[in-house]
This record gives structure tokens, sequence and C-alpha cells, in this order.
């Protein structure tokens, strides 16, 4: 950590006013008006690659607001938190997002849900609230409750797609067959050529942040972290867990870290194997989504022995797992997984000799290396891009430093790539439980002292199937968070389907869109509203029934 | 409740769901319970269903969606709510950008819309197994019977 600190002085100079060395990152702090030269020294002199914003409302802190930008440092292996404090009565804080393009969202986000205006942001729409909410209620801060229902103004007025003689605007959801989630995305479509994408999403925004911070205590927030999505849930559980006991100093028990990543590498394999089926199914390949399906159920079964339900598990604590693993389910754990290799085998086999499935893959939805940096995607969308970032190498965490695996890295930037390296992962991961079932140390799954000060900073992330998922905590007061950020791995991947879409036939952009295995619940996690600016913002089924015909 | 006496067509309907109760449904559908023996299709249009599938607690962004999504389904209509959060909005029962359930979505719907109840099954569990889930389905359409019977209580 020393280098690291080195390093940033030496690329910043007098710029930090003062830094903490936390565990996985270090937090500096810079006056407002550097920011902007802060995270270009960040990004162009040390290949920072964006990570998150983080605001909070530290008013019962330090009665400023923070604005706290997140770069993952893959060579030094270690996170950068930037922090800028702001005035209380006016915050406000100049935008990164014309030198970061993947800051977008995150700062949208900022001024949505705690009111931090963001000057010279080139997007000036709603992100996450939903259409209607009344101007200068923002939910993540302090004095608003968690329970508090402001009222509507005119939700669903009808919203009319905006369209040219040459440049026609297609709806693609929020309800399509296609899609499992309610999402909306407009394409622009010239001839069959798309040209551009607008994205209206935050369907799902439930409030978890808001929840967490306000009326669960320490140990109640992992279980509803799981419900954050049905997928990959225990991924968000852990990164929760690792992030309080990073604030806390807190030492887990070996066997508790194995068992963690016994269970989210189990958890990889099922996500994997559902992509693959939905991925069959969007190309039309029903035979593959039906055997990819069959392959994935004894996965379930898997779970099921080894936490007790085949979905959200609730096996994790701050500290440490609830539930330990015996013989006689991990030889069953071995038996099974020997079985399922085999048939993933064999089903991997049939399906990139199938000609269709390979020509319809190859080429397409393509995300070139130096716009996936920009965006700082992150996951298999990464890697199929010939980026090499897995947090699992960058940022060890669990015991994924016992194992000894491959990081599968694809450089054709393409839908094709993106399916081998997800198709590499299961082997990997298979391997990956095997290694760890055989060095499985005894001894006890809680840590005994779980004390947790107050006011204290924790940044974790986990490699979740779609990507690098990041949690931001600050402890508080009388057991509970004071700060909770959720960053999901789709998040970062959504907005770099504008590039992907880009130039690409109509046929295909299903199938791109899947091909970052997005997953909206994760991503939007808040509230549901958005609005464009000027016009309603609403497709009503009517409007999709006439898809074509606009 | 058993209106159907054959096959029937579902819509799916995530109203704001976190995914699990979502793939359970799917996995329902695939070769290992393939209830596609039983005549319970997927369609791809409310038009052309005869239930519909609600999972998730309704947030306020899918809520006018979600309304017209059940007048698209011809009559006569069933839902069946899957998960917890649906049946009763689980935890988030009073979040500030959730309705809360599905008791919410149907008061919302006679008042607003004058629209009475359709018939509705419910499938609690986070997320309920998929046995669960063919069970219910099973329940409306009169292959079995509930196992236990309700008594109103009131407090004072």
């Amino acid at each position: 950590m020393v280098d690291v600190v080195k390093t940033l002085y030496e690329v910043l100079g007098g710029k930090i006013l003062r830094h903490e060395v936390i565990r996985d990152g270090v937090v500096i702090d810079v006056r407002p008006e550097d920011l902007v030269s802060v995270v270009k020294g960040i990004t162009e002199g040390l290949g920072g690659i964006y990570t998150v914003v983080v605001g909070v409302d530290g008013r019962g802190i330090d009665n400023t607001y923070h604005s706290i930008y997140v770069f993952s440092l893959d060579e030094l292996k270690t996170y950068v938190l930037i922090r800028v404090r702001l005035s209380p009565e006016d915050p406000k804080v100049e935008s990164i997002t014309p030198i970061v393009k993947g800051a977008n969202w995150g700062e949208r986000e900022v001024r949505d849900l705690l009111g931090i205006e963001v000057l010279g942001h080139p997007d000036p729409r709603t992100l996450i609230l939903p259409d209607g909410w009344p101007s200068n209620t923002y939910p993540l801060r302090k004095d608003f409750s968690y329970c508090e229902r402001p009222r509507l103004d005119n939700p669903g007025s009808n919203y009319v797609p905006q369209r040219s003689e040459e440049v026609v605007a297609l709806p693609y959801g929020p309800y399509h067959p296609l899609l499992h989630e309610p999402e909306y995305f407009e394409l622009h479509v010239k001839g069959e050529t798309v040209v551009d994408v607008e994205y209206r999403g935050f369907h799902v925004h439930r409030g978890i942040e808001k929840l967490g911070e306000s009326r669960l205590t320490y140990n109640q927030v992992p279980f509803v972290a799981e419900r954050i999505c049905g997928i990959c849930g225990f991924v968000h559980n852990v990164c929760y867990c690792q992030a309080v006991e990073n604030a806390a100093g807190i030492e887990v028990p070996e066997r508790a870290l194995y068992i963690r990543s016994l269970v989210l590498e189990v958890e990889r394999i099922h996500s994997h194997l559902l992509w693959l089926g939905v991925a069959c199914h969007v190309l039309g390949f029903d035979t593959g989504f039906m055997h990819a399906w069959r392959i994935r159920e004894p996965v379930m079964y898997l779970a099921e022995l080894l936490t007790g339900s085949r979905k959200t598990y609730g096996i994790n604590l701050v500290g440490g797992v609830r539930r330990d693993v015996n013989r006689d389910s991990i030889e069953k754990v071995v038996k099974i997984l020997k079985k399922v290799k085999e048939e993933y085998d064999h089903f991997v086999k049939s399906l990139t000799s199938v000609k269709e499935v390979v020509k319809r893959l190859e080429g397409s939805g393509i995300l070139p290396k130096s716009e996936a940096i920009s965006y700082g995607v992150v996951g298999p969308t990464a890697r199929g891009s010939g980026l090499k970032r897995d947090v699992r190498v960058d940022h060890p965490y669990a015991a994924y430093k016992e194992a000894s695996f491959r990081v599968p890295v694809y450089s054709e930037c393409d839908n094709m790539s993106r399916l081998l390296v997800r198709v590499d992962e299961v082997y990997e991961s298979i391997s990956i439980i095997d290694q760890l079932i055989d060095k499985l140390p005894s001894g006890p799954i809680m840590a005994e002292d779980v004390e947790v000060p107050e006011f204290r900073e924790g940044f974790s992330g986990v490699e979740a199937p779609r990507g690098e998922d990041v949690h931001y905590v600050i402890t508080g007061r009388f057991s509970k968070v004071y700060r909770w950020k959720v960053r999901a791995p789709s998040y970062n991947n959504i907005p770099a389907l504008k590039v992907m879409l880009h130039e690409c036939p109509l046929s295909d952009a299903p199938l791109t869109i899947a091909s970052i295995d997005p997953c909206f619940s994760c991503t939007d996690r808040l509230v549901v509203v958005d609005v464009l600016t000027g016009r309603k913002f609403r497709v009503d089924l009517r409007t999709l029934a006439r898809r074509g015909k606009l | 409740m058993s209106v159907y006496r054959r096959s029937i067509w579902v819509f799916h309907l995530n109203t704001g769901s976190c995914n699990a109760c979502d793939i359970e449904i799917l996995d329902v559908l695939t070769p290992y319970h393939d209830v596609e023996r039983f005549g319970i299709k997927l369609v791809a249009s409310p038009r052309h269903a005869d239930a519909l599938l609600l999972t998730g607690p309704i947030t306020k962004e899918s809520l006018p969606k979600v309304i017209d999504a059940l007048l698209a389904v011809p009559e006569p209509k069933l839902v069946i709510a899957i998960g917890s959060c649906t049946c009763g909005g689980g935890i988030w029962y009073d979040t500030y950008s959730t309705l809360g359930g599905l008791n919410e979505l149907y008061r919302v719907l006679k008042e607003e819309y004058g629209i009475p109840e359709p018939p509705t099954v419910k499938v609690p569990g986070c997320p309920p197994r998929p046995e669960a889930i063919i069970y219910g389905v099973a329940l409306a359409l009169g292959i079995v019977k509930q196992k236990y019977s309700t008594t109103k209580v009131r407090v004072e």
C-alpha cells in the first residue's frame, strides 16, 4: 500500500489534501475545483478504470455532502476513492462525464437521489426516479423517511416516439417476449440498421439502499442484499459482508472463506448455463435453450445441498457463514459436478458446431477495446473485448488465492467472444470447486468478536457472473449502516450497448442486448421513475403492438 | 375457481421482482419439470393469454404497464401471483417506490378503473419452488384441492 500512496503523490502532487489507507483501497480527499484534473491524472497517468460514483449525505458526519469517485487500478491491485466534500446548503460539483463516459449514469444517479447538482453534465434527464416524481424530493437524503410515498403527478401519459423520414424509433420493451424483465429500449432504425439506442430502465427500482440504511441492522442487510438479484444474489451478499468486514477490520475464519468461494462458483455455473440457454432462445435455437436448462437443474440441486435452498441461500453474515458443509454433501457435489461436466462438454461441442449459431454470433455487436476501457465495462463483456479484468485476480478475496485458474480472454470483441468467455469460465469454475474441496480446511465458520465501530468506510469488489460487483459501506450508530451503495455489473455494461448496437442489423439487436447478460433487477436497485425532460416517457402495450408501423 | 377445463396459456409479467421467481418460472417450462405436458404454455402477448403470472412487488414505474397488460388479457382471466413480494409486498411493503403487493394493485384497479378483482391464486415463497408453482397452477385449474382453509379474524 505504501507504493500505491507514493505513486499517487507522484502523479497528483499537491492536489491531495489528505489520504487514508483502507483495506483494499486508498481514499484521497481533494478540493472540488481540482476534481477534473485529478480524475484525468488517475485515468491517463495511472490507467485507472472507472468503477462507480457514490453520493453520501454526510450531514450527520461532518455537515457536508460527499461525492466519491472510485477507480480501479488493476496493475497496482487496488481501488482509489477520490472524495470531494460539498456545501450542505447548495451541493454542486463539476461533471467528469466529458472525460470518463462511464460516469454518465453514476452522476445522474447522485443528482436524482441526493440532489447534488452536476455542472456541465451532457444529459439533463432523470435516470432513476419514476415519471412524475416531485422535484426537490431526494429519497437518499437522511431527512426523507424510507416509507414516505410522495404522490406522483400525472403518471403514465402517452409517449410518442421520435421519428423522422429516415430514422424510425422502434420500441423494444418494456414487456417484450425476449426480455424477462421490464426494461425499455428505443432503437433508432434506418432501414434495417440500428443507428442509435435510448434506454429507459429502472422499472425495478425498489429502494433497497434506503431500506438497508434506515430500517435494518448489520446482519439483516445480507438477506435483503441477496434479494437485489435472484440470479446472482449471493454475490451481493458476500460483497456487502466483505465491505463491512473491511470497514470494521474483522478477520473471517478460513473455512468460511472457502465456503463462500464454493457457493460463489456454484452460482456462476448456474448463471452461465442460464445465460447460454437464454442466448440460444434469442437466436431461435430452442433446442439449445432446453438442453442448457436441463443441464442446469442438477446444479440447482447442488446449491440446495450446500446451502439448504435452491436460490437466495441466506448463509452469509458479517464475520462468517451460518451453515457448514459436511462430508456427505461434499462427496455428492463431486459426483454431480462430474456428470454436469460431461453433459456440458457434449452440449458445448454441439452448440459451437451448429453453423447457423456461429454465423449469427461472429462479427456482430462489436465493442472495441478502447471503448470498453472508456465505459469501464466489466466481466465477460470486458474479457470478450480483450481486457484482462477479473476481480478474483485483480483484487483477490475469499479463498481465490488458494486456487489456480485461468482467466479466459478473447479479443475479437464480438458476441461470439463473449459467449466463448462464458463457456470457458464454466470449466474454470468446476476446476476451482474441485481444488477448493480438496483443500477445505477445518475450523470455525464464524469470527468470534464481531464488533463494528461507527463511521468507518469499507469498500469491496466481487466478481459476479456478469462482472465486477462493488459495495461501499459507511458504518453508523446503533448497529446500522449509515450509507450502503451497491453498483451491480450491468450498471456499467448497459451504457456500452450504444457502441455495440451502432450500425448493427436490427435482427442482431436482441442478441447483442442479451450478450452482455443484462441483469436489470441488480441495476435498478434504487427507485423507479424516469422522465425525459420536456416529454412524458412511457410506452404502453398498444404502442408495442404497433411496432414497425409507427 | 376452475373456469378452464383444458390447457391454459400464460403471460409472464415481471413487475419489479429480483429475477429469482422469474427463473423458477422458466425452470418450470424447461425439460426437468416440463409443464407443457399439462398444456401450460408461455405466450408472447397478453392478448393470447388466459392467465397472467405476476412476480415482484409492483413498482410505481411498472404500474401503468401492468394495468395495461391486465386489461389486455381476455375474459375469463386469471391472475397467478408468484412469490412473497406479489402476494403481500414482502420486505418492500412500505418502501417509497413500490405499491407493496397485489392488494394495492387491486385497490387501484377498483378505485380508478372500476374493475373487480380477477380470480387469483397466490403462490408465496422467496422464491417458490418449481413444484409449488406447478401446484398453484394445478389449483387454478381445479386439478388439486386446496390443502387448507382460512377464517378471517377481526382484531379489535
